[in-house]
């Protein structure tokens, strides 16, 4: 196996840690195999206009990476939503075909546009997760829609190659299609080390370039504050990847504040009160640092949509409510209208920001 | 820019007094031990800050652009900076990269950043991390060779792992300031502490200057100082004004339990008293903040001031009992680390009252220093027939108390009152000979008198009585001028283990009565003939005045066994300067000069004269080898000395020999001790008080 990380000894504590959760797990026998994980529409900024996405969150065996020797990535839970064992293609066929149905409807009488999003919490090209009978099924469904005019699943590099690349652009020429890849950090020594992603840049790049040449949109994913870092440090590392996406010219970049997932390492460290999650302030920080000195306007989607925003385990800056949904509103404006100038607009401040900004060397 | 620390003088346990020039070509410096002082936009937006602040002389930034800012830049010309990111390593060597006009600036110091990680999984990962960093470093402070940095030491609680660092520092001549990042975080792991403290002082050139920072808080500031820490960055008070603390040096309490302000400070008592007892406000807070960093530096300025001119041991105890830590760091420094805390301790303090309050005094490093070379530099004198033991008094030195006067009147009514070994017995010092009565620390020590003695202070003077009395022949009698209570009860633990005939006068409650001091008087007459001596060697009369009694084991004290008779056996003439400070002494048959004896400082000075009777020397001599044959100026500095003697502690006597080791070619006093002088380039070693 490659070896990514230098140390092993946040391996070794990420394996223990996931090998509780999976134990306890894999003991699990009353979880639905025919219905989704979760599925949703929501209001989605789409490639050129605002829509809405369609979210379908696919239970399949999970991450191969998580369930694989290196005890997968420091702020990962994701697991829990998978069922250990493998999951039947029928069943991962009726989990979609189940979500589809419930939302057909909504999705054709819709005036906007729709972007989907298939989301299995480990790697859509993954044969172990979902197979290739799955993987077209699911494309001529996605084919037969029209009003779905943007597709998103997401992949561990290692399983993306050639051959089923081609295959779904071949079925769903129409769509623009994105390939979403969980780079978290262009810093090597971060994604290896802190996270555990077991990632390499350059493999990353080789990706993109697979991706270019059949001409896929790519989705790079960024962390935001990744463990062991500082509130700086994530400002820090999310405009260093910022900038390199943007020369990169990457389609889509969708920064991820960090939550602390249930049966996560990181979850470890926050209870013990050595990691929070970064602060709003932070994040708009970095967002105008890198939009608000470009001289021209970038052409790359930026979106952010925290999970668990305001709350203790998401990104938040004190816990009052009206604090966290102001900063929210005004990053889901950005979002929507990828618009700078609604970075800048003044919002009530809060009195936690001077209590961010005497506190933030210690965050 | 060519930063460097300079020593001015070193003081007790790891502290010291000292300069740090940011740049050779332009002689701006700042003094040491100094609080950094974070400037950061939120704090200069208020006028009272940069009015206070105005002419304070080291300031800590995160961001370059306070130095491109034309009125700050004016307004703080004087002034220095530390610099660092609070980001990734990256990040910071971007801003490096693109800034090199700030950063090559004569006032301006940055510090290499560590922040990441924040926390460690365990000691391999941090050993990895802390590799990684060092890497970096090496890297940066090669891109920059003629720029001075300072580096940050993090051990993530696993002091071994501080062993990674003095390879790099050792290589690389640029890094001018160590900063320890997460040492002083917690005192919890107080031996951790330690350990790392003794590492680096051992080890690394004393002309680094060390850095703390991190969670810091004021009342740990005078251990700190005492650990020998030259800059304590104070922006923790941030964080702690943002939890609503209030700052009253010895603790950290918080805002709402004040009733009333207790500091007379610009912001107490301005808009603060009116705001303190209202609920949050960012306006509250920020005037907390700033009575927090103004305190802080108060204390530091106090702190400054002690260690200048008193005895900052005994400030040091009465701070460590601010926090039972604090007390438990001193207490284990002093038991496990004094062979090393030795050699950096002055062998005399001048002109300081030394305060020694309770337990945590009895082994301060240069009482125990005392104790141990009166036990291993003490021979009795060949012609002694009777032993006194006697209380001490508040009054120093002993003999010009009332009390000993009065004993006086009994003791020297004997005209062989020469042939009698007066020994004091006192707390926490043990038992001193009336000879050495005029040694620091004997000369100015002060001690809370009640009568009652602790188990630890009879068993150090009890043990010390023990082993001086010990030297006597077991026939000599030994006589007891003691009060009932604590010290005959010295007498009693001693006396287990001695073999002589021990006596006690008769007294009741007062030993200066009439009838004590005639039961003195009697017992002594009864007694001082019973002892026949074995030696048939009558000394010379000449040797046994009191001064020259006193010289002789004073300088067998300071030099080492033996020396005394080499300086004095020829007989000498003493005289007083005018204000009663010094007595100059010459040989008394050609008049030369052998040395001085300064009352301030308990010590004798050697004229070269005086030295070469000590030829050849004594293991115990302290000596430099200078590096030619004649010294230019009044100071020696480390460049011009080639060798050393192993023992040399700051303020002793050390003997300047030219480079052959054949001659004495100078007098001094130490600046610094030898451990110090092995790990120093740069600075002053010795003040040199003659030469030839």
């Amino acid at each position: 196996m490659k070896k990514f990380s230098e140390n092993n000894s946040l391996i070794s504590r990420i394996k223990s840690i996931r090998q509780n959760v999976v134990n306890k797990k894999s003991k699990d026998y009353n979880i639905a195999l025919d219905k989704p994980v979760s599925h949703w529409i929501k209001e989605d900024r789409l490639l050129n206009e605002i829509g809405k996405e369609f979210t379908i969150i696919l239970r399949t065996r999970g991450c191969s990476w998580a369930l694989g020797d290196s005890g997968g990535c420091s702020m990962c839970g994701y697991i829990t939503d998978s069922n250990i064992k493998p999951v039947k293609s029928e069943d991962i066929i009726r989990q979609f075909d189940f979500a589809v149905e419930q939302k057909i409807n909504e999705i054709k009488s819709s005036q906007e546009n729709f972007i989907l999003k298939i989301f299995n919490s480990g790697s859509f090209f993954d044969d172990e997760e979902i197979t290739e009978q799955v993987r077209n099924h699911i494309y001529e469904v996605i084919k037969s829609i029209d009003k779905i005019k943007e597709v998103v699943v997401e992949s561990r590099v290692e399983f993306i190659d050639l051959t089923k690349l081609k295959k779904m652009k071949e079925i769903l020429d129409d769509k623009y299609i994105e390939i979403a890849i969980g780079l978290e950090t262009v810093d090597d020594y971060i994604r290896n080390n802190y996270i555990n992603k077991g990632l390499l840049y350059d493999d990353f790049l080789k990706a993109v370039d697979l991706c270019k040449k059949l001409r896929l949109g790519i989705r790079v994913y960024l962390l935001f504050k990744a463990p062991f870092l500082n509130e700086q440090a994530a400002i820090d590392d999310c405009i260093n990847s910022v900038n390199k996406l943007i020369k990169l010219q990457v389609d889509t970049i969708s920064i991820n504040p960090i939550n602390i997932q249930r049966g996560s390492f990181l979850e470890y460290l926050w209870y013990q009160k050595r990691y929070r999650p970064p602060w709003f302030y932070s994040l708009i920080k970095a967002l105008k640092k890198v939009l608000l000195n470009k001289k021209k306007t970038v052409p790359i989607r930026i979106i952010s949509d925290p999970s668990g925003a305001g709350t203790k385990r998401g990104i938040h800056n004190c816990l009052k409510k009206e604090c966290n949904e102001n900063m929210l509103s005004l990053l889901r404006k950005f979002v929507l209208t990828q618009d700078v100038n609604e970075l800048v607009k003044e919002v009530p401040e809060c009195e936690c920001k001077l209590q961010y900004k005497l506190k933030k060397i210690y965050l | 820019m060519d930063l460097f620390f300079d020593l001015k003088r070193k003081k007790i346990g790891y502290s010291r007094i000292g300069r740090i020039y940011l740049s050779s070509k332009v002689k701006t410096y700042f003094s040491t031990p100094n609080l950094v002082i974070p400037m950061k936009n939120t704090l200069i937006s208020d006028f009272n800050f940069l009015e206070f602040f105005e002419n304070h002389e080291i300031f800590f930034i995160t961001k370059e652009i306070f130095l491109k800012i034309g009125f700050l830049r004016e307004k703080f010309r004087n002034t220095s900076f530390i610099y660092s990111h609070d980001g990734t390593l990256a990040e910071y060597r971007k801003i490096l990269d693109h800034n090199p006009h700030i950063f090559s600036q004569d006032n301006v110091c940055s510090i290499i950043p560590f922040n990441v990680p924040t926390t460690s999984v365990d000691k391999d990962f941090a050993l990895q991390e802390i590799k990684n960093y060092i890497d970096h470093v090496r890297n940066i402070l090669e891109a920059y060779p003629n720029s001075s940095f300072g580096i940050n030491i993090k051990i993530f609680d696993h002091p071994e792992l501080i062993n990674l660092y003095p390879p790099l520092i050792k290589e690389k001549l640029n890094i001018k300031i160590i900063n320890f990042a997460d040492l002083f975080d917690t005192f919890k792991n107080f031996r951790s502490i330690l350990k790392v403290i003794v590492k680096i002082k051992k080890e690394l050139n004393n002309n680094i200057a060390i850095m703390a920072s991190g969670r810091i808080i004021p009342k740990s500031y005078p251990l700190l100082v005492y650990l020998g820490i030259d800059l304590i960055d104070s922006s923790y008070m941030m964080y702690l004004s943002a939890e609503n603390f209030y700052n009253t040096i010895e603790d950290l309490l918080p805002i709402y339990k004040l009733k009333a302000l207790p500091c007379p400070c610009i912001v107490c008592s301005g808009k603060l008293s009116e705001l303190f007892q209202e609920k949050y406000s960012n306006e509250k807070i920020m005037l907390l903040t700033l009575h927090n960093l103004i305190s802080a530096k108060s204390y530091m300025n106090k702190i400054r001031q002690y260690l200048d001119t008193e005895d900052y041991r005994a400030f040091l105890e009465k701070s460590i009992h601010d926090d039972t830590l604090f007390y438990s760091s001193l207490k284990e420094l002093d038991k496990n680390y004094f062979e090393d805390v030795k050699l950096e301790t002055p062998i005399s303090s001048r002109n300081t009252l030394i305060r020694s309050i309770g337990s945590i005094s009895y082994f301060r490093p240069d009482f125990k220093i005392f104790r141990e070379r009166v036990i291993r530099n003490f021979r009795p004198e060949s012609w002694t027939k009777l032993i006194l033991i006697l209380p001490c008094s508040a009054k120093k030195p002993y003999s010009e108390s009332k009390s000993h006067k009065y004993f006086y009147k009994a003791i020297r009514k004997f005209p062989e009152f020469p042939d009698f070994q007066e020994i004091v017995l006192t707390s926490p010092l043990g038992a001193i000979p009336r000879q050495l009565e005029n040694v620091y620390p004997v000369n100015s020590y002060d001690i809370p008198v009640t009568g009652d003695w602790s188990y630890e202070e009879l068993q150090i003077s009890s043990q010390m009585l023990i082993e001086i009395i010990k030297k006597y022949d077991t026939s000599i009698p030994v006589i007891c001028h003691l009060k009932k209570g604590g010290y005959s009860l010295i007498m009693d633990i001693a006396a287990k283990s001695l073999e002589h005939d021990i006596q006690f006068t008769n007294v009741d409650d007062n030993l200066t009565s009439r009838e004590a001091l005639k039961s003195l008087e009697n017992t002594i007459r009864v007694n001082k003939d019973n002892y026949l001596s074995k030696s048939d060697s009558i000394p010379e009369n000449h040797l046994r005045k009191t001064w020259i009694r006193k010289l002789i084991k004073i300088a067998d004290y300071q030099y080492g066994l033996g020396s005394g008779n080499k300086l004095f056996v020829e007989g000498i003439k003493t005289k007083r300067n005018q204000t009663g400070t010094k007595i100059k002494i010459f040989n008394k048959k050609n008049n030369e000069s052998i040395g001085r004896f300064d009352f301030r400082t308990g010590q004798i000075k050697l004229s070269i004269n005086g030295a070469k009777k000590l030829l050849p020397f004594e293991e115990n001599i302290n000596y430099l080898i200078f590096d030619g044959e004649k010294i230019k100026g009044s100071n020696l500095f480390r460049p011009g000395v080639i060798d050393f003697s192993p023992n040399i502690m700051p303020e002793s006597n050390v003997f300047v020999l030219n480079k052959t080791k054949q001659k004495i070619i100078a007098m001094g006093n130490a600046i610094i001790g030898s451990n110090n002088i092995k790990n120093t380039k740069k600075g002053i070693v010795a003040e040199i008080y003659e030469k030839i």
